[in-house]
C-alpha cells in the first residue's frame, strides 16, 4: 500500500519543484508509474479475504479494482486537462494538479481504508478537492449552483452516517471491517435500527446516485472542467457504491424488507433518467444522467445482496468508469473547439475527424453494452440475479437496457452522422494527446475481456 | 506584452480607484484618456479566445504539433514521446505482462482443468462422472417416523 501510497504523496514535490517547461511532462510520466506499481496489488497474496501489511490499509479483492482504476485515471486527467489548463499561470496549473493528486491520495486511502471511521473521513475530504476544482476551473456562472448542490447533497447523506458509525462503534466496539465482518447479525427491531439502518445507506445512495438524489449530478459534471468530470463519473461515484458493498455486510437481516423502496427506486431511476437522456440537448448532460442510469442498474445489483448482484456491480462500476471518462473527455474535445456544450452545434463530426469517430464509436457501443465488452457483462450479471431474486425486474431492466441502447445511439449519430455544418468545418485537427488519451481509455477496456476475473471481487 | 501591460495597468488602477470611490460610470473609462482607453482592448492582429489561443493554429507554428505543450516544439514532442512510452509501452504493456502471469487465484484455472481432466478419463472408463449419493447413505442414520 505504501509503495503507492509514498509516489503519490511525492507528486506533490514533483509538481511544485518541476521547472514550468517540464512540468506536465513529469508529472505525467510519474503518476504513469503510479500506475504501473498500483497493478502489483492485483496480486492477492491470500486466498480469500484481505492483503495486509499493516493493520490500517488493506487490499481486497473489492477494493483492488477500484484502487488500480483510481491509479490510472490520474494520468488520464492530467493528458485531458493539458490544453486548457495551459494559458494559466504556472503556479495556477500547478495548483490545479496538486488538487488532482490531494484528491487521488484521499481516494487510495478510502478504498484502502481498513477503518470505517477512516473510509468516512477520506469520503468526505475527497469533497474538497472535487468542489474547488468544480467550482474555481469551470466555465459558467452554474458551476457555483453545482458546486453548493454536490457539496450539500452529499454532506445532508453523510451526517446521518457519521452518527450511525459512531452507535455502531459503541454497540459493538470497533469499526474495524476486517473484525466487523465476523461479527453475529445483530439484532435489529426497533424503529431507531430501521433510522440506523437508513443512515448508514444513505451517504452512498446519495453518491451513486441513488434515483431521487441524483440532482446534484448533472450540475457537478455538466459544469466542472473534464478532469473533475472524468474523476466524479469514474471514482467519485464508485465510492457510493463501494462503501454500500462495505456496509451492507454489517445490515442484515434489516436489508432483506428495508431494502425495497431503493431497489425499486434504482430500477426506477434507469428508466426515467434514460428517457431523459433521450431528450437532452447539452452533450455532458447526457452523458451525466447516462451515469445515473448505469449507477441505477449497480444500486440494484448491491442491494439485493446476492454473490452474482455484488460482482456485476464491480464489474460495471469499472467499467462505467472507463467508458463514461472517455465520453466525457470526447465531449471536451469537442468543448475546446466549438466552445458549446449543445449537441446540435457539433454534429457530422465524423467527416472532419474520422479517427475520433472511430473513438466516439467504441466508446459509445461499450456504454451501450455491447458483448463481449465488460459492460455488458457487468449488465447482465445484475439483471440476470435481479431477475431471480424478483421475475417482475426484468420488465424494469429489459426497457431501461432497449432506452440506453436508444440514447447511445442518439448520441453517436447526432455527434458524429449527418451533415457536417459550415461553421464547423474549419475546427483545429484533433492532437496526438487526445487520441492518446482515447487509446488509454479504451484499451483498458477491452484488455478486461480477457481477464474479468479480476473484477469479481470476493466470489473470486 | 509587458510594455503592453505597463501602459494598461495605470489606467486600470485609475478606474478601479475612481469606481471605488463610488463614481457610477456606465463606461469604465474618462474622456481625457481615451488614448488609453483603446489599449485597453489588445490591437494585436490576432484576437485570443478564452484558452489563450491565437486564430491563428498551433499547427502553423509547429506542423508537428502534438497537443502538449503550444510554445516550445522540443518539449511538445519530448511530451508526446514519454507520455506514449511510459503509458503504452510500461503501463500497459509491462503492467499487462504482469497481470497475464498473475498467479492461479483460488486455484479456479487448476479446478477447471483437473474437472475436465476427470470427466474424461471416466468417460473413457465408462464410469459414471459422479455418483448420485453425495454421503454414503449406509452411513445415514434417519430418526424413526412417528416420533417428534
Amino acid at each position: 500500500m505504501l509503495k503507492v501510497l509514498i509516489p503519490t504523496i511525492m507528486l506533490f514535490p514533483t509538481i511544485w519543484i518541476s521547472s514550468p517547461k517540464w512540468l506536465w511532462t513529469t508529472t505525467t510520466a510519474h503518476s504513469l508509474l503510479i500506475a504501473l506499481i498500483s497493478l502489483t496489488w492485483l496480486k492477492w497474496t491470500s486466498e480469500a479475504g484481505w492483503t495486509a501489511s499493516n493493520m490500517y490499509l488493506a487490499t481486497d479483492p473489492l477494493s483492488t479494482p477500484l484502487l488500480v482504476l483510481t491509479c490510472w485515471l490520474l494520468p488520464l486527467m492530467i493528458l485531458a486537462s493539458q490544453n486548457h489548463i495551459n494559458p494559466e499561470p504556472v503556479n495556477r496549473q500547478r495548483l490545479y494538479i496538486s488538487l488532482l493528486v490531494s484528491l487521488q491520495a484521499f481516494l487510495i486511502m478510502a478504498f484502502g481504508a481498513t477503518e470505517l471511521i477512516m473510509f468516512y473521513i477520506m469520503f468526505e475530504a475527497t469533497l474538497i478537492p472535487t468542489l474547488i476544482i468544480i467550482t474555481r476551473w469551470g466555465n459558467q456562472t452554474e458551476r457555483l449552483n453545482a458546486g453548493t448542490y454536490f457539496l450539500f447533497y452529499t454532506l445532508a447523506g453523510s451526517l446521518p452516517l457519521l452518527v450511525a458509525l459512531l452507535l455502531l462503534q459503541q454497540s459493538t466496539g470497533t469499526l474495524s471491517m476486517m473484525i466487523l465482518q465476523y461479527s453475529q447479525p445483530l439484532t435489529l427491531e426497533s424503529w431507531g435500527h430501521k433510522f440506523w439502518w437508513a443512515g448508514c445507506l444513505i451517504a452512498f445512495l446519495v453518491k451513486m446516485p441513488l434515483y431521487g438524489v441524483h440532482l446534484w449530478l448533472p450540475k457537478a459534471h455538466v459544469e466542472a472542467p473534464v478532469a473533475g468530470s472524468m474523476v466524479l463519473a469514474a471514482v467519485l461515484l464508485k465510492l457510493g457504491g463501494y462503501g454500500m458493498m462495505r456496509m451492507m455486510v454489517m445490515l442484515d437481516p434489516l436489508s432483506k424488507e428495508l431494502a425495497y423502496p431503493f431497489i425499486i427506486l434504482a430500477l426506477w431511476g434507469i428508466i426515467m433518467t434514460g428517457s431523459i437522456c433521450l431528450r437532452q440537448t447539452d452533450l455532458k448532460s447526457l452523458i451525466a444522467y447516462s451515469s445515473v442510469s448505469h449507477m441505477g442498474l449497480v444500486a440494484g445489483g448491491i442491494l439485493i445482496q446476492t454473490p452474482w448482484g455484488f460482482t456485476g456491480a464491480i464489474i460495471l462500476m469499472i467499467a462505467h468508469g472507463l467508458i463514461s471518462s472517455a465520453l466525457f473527455c470526447l465531449a471536451n474535445t469537442a468543448y475546446e473547439r466549438t466552445h458549446s456544450r449543445t449537441m446540435v452545434l457539433a454534429r457530422g463530426l465524423q467527416m472532419i475527424f474520422p479517427l475520433t469517430a472511430v473513438w466516439w464509436f467504441a466508446a459509445n457501443l461499450a456504454n451501450l453494452a455491447l458483448p463481449p465488452l465488460p459492460n455488458l457483462m457487468g449488465e447482465l450479471m445484475i439483471i440476470t440475479s435481479l431477475f431471480s431474486w424478483s421475475p417482475w425486474t426484468i420488465a424494469l431492466t429489459g426497457v431501461g437496457t432497449l432506452i440506453t441502447a436508444g440514447y447511445s445511439l442518439y448520441l453517436f449519430l447526432m455527434s458524429q452522422r449527418g451533415p457536417t455544418p459550415n461553421h464547423i468545418v474549419g475546427l483545429p485537427p484533433f492532437h496526438t494527446r487526445e487520441h492518446l488519451l482515447m487509446v488509454m481509455h479504451l484499451i483498458p477496456v477491452v484488455l478486461l475481456i480477457t481477464k474479468p476475473e479480476l473484477m469479481w471481487g470476493w466470489c473470486y | 506584452m509587458a510594455s503592453r501591460l505597463s501602459r494598461i495597468w495605470p489606467a486600470l488602477s485609475r478606474v478601479r480607484l475612481r469606481s471605488a470611490l463610488g463614481c457610477r460610470c456606465v463606461s469604465q473609462t474618462t474622456k481625457s484618456s481615451a488614448a488609453v482607453a483603446s489599449d485597453l482592448q489588445p490591437v494585436s492582429p490576432a484576437a485570443q479566445d478564452s484558452h489563450g489561443h491565437t486564430e491563428v493554429s498551433p499547427f502553423e507554428k509547429n506542423p508537428d504539433f502534438h497537443g502538449f505543450h503550444h510554445q516550445d516544439s522540443f518539449v511538445d514532442e519530448w511530451n508526446m514521446r514519454l507520455a506514449f512510452f511510459f503509458g503504452i509501452s510500461v503501463a500497459i504493456v509491462i503492467g499487462g505482462t504482469f497481470i497475464h502471469y498473475l498467479p492461479d487465484h483460488g486455484m479456479r484455472q487448476w479446478a477447471r482443468r483437473e474437472a475436465e481432466r476427470l470427466i474424461k478419463q471416466r468417460e473413457a472408463d465408462g464410469l459414471l462422472l459422479m455418483s448420485e449419493n453425495y454421503y454414503d447413505p449406509s452411513k445415514i442414520v434417519l430418526p424413526s417416523s412417528g416420533e417428534e
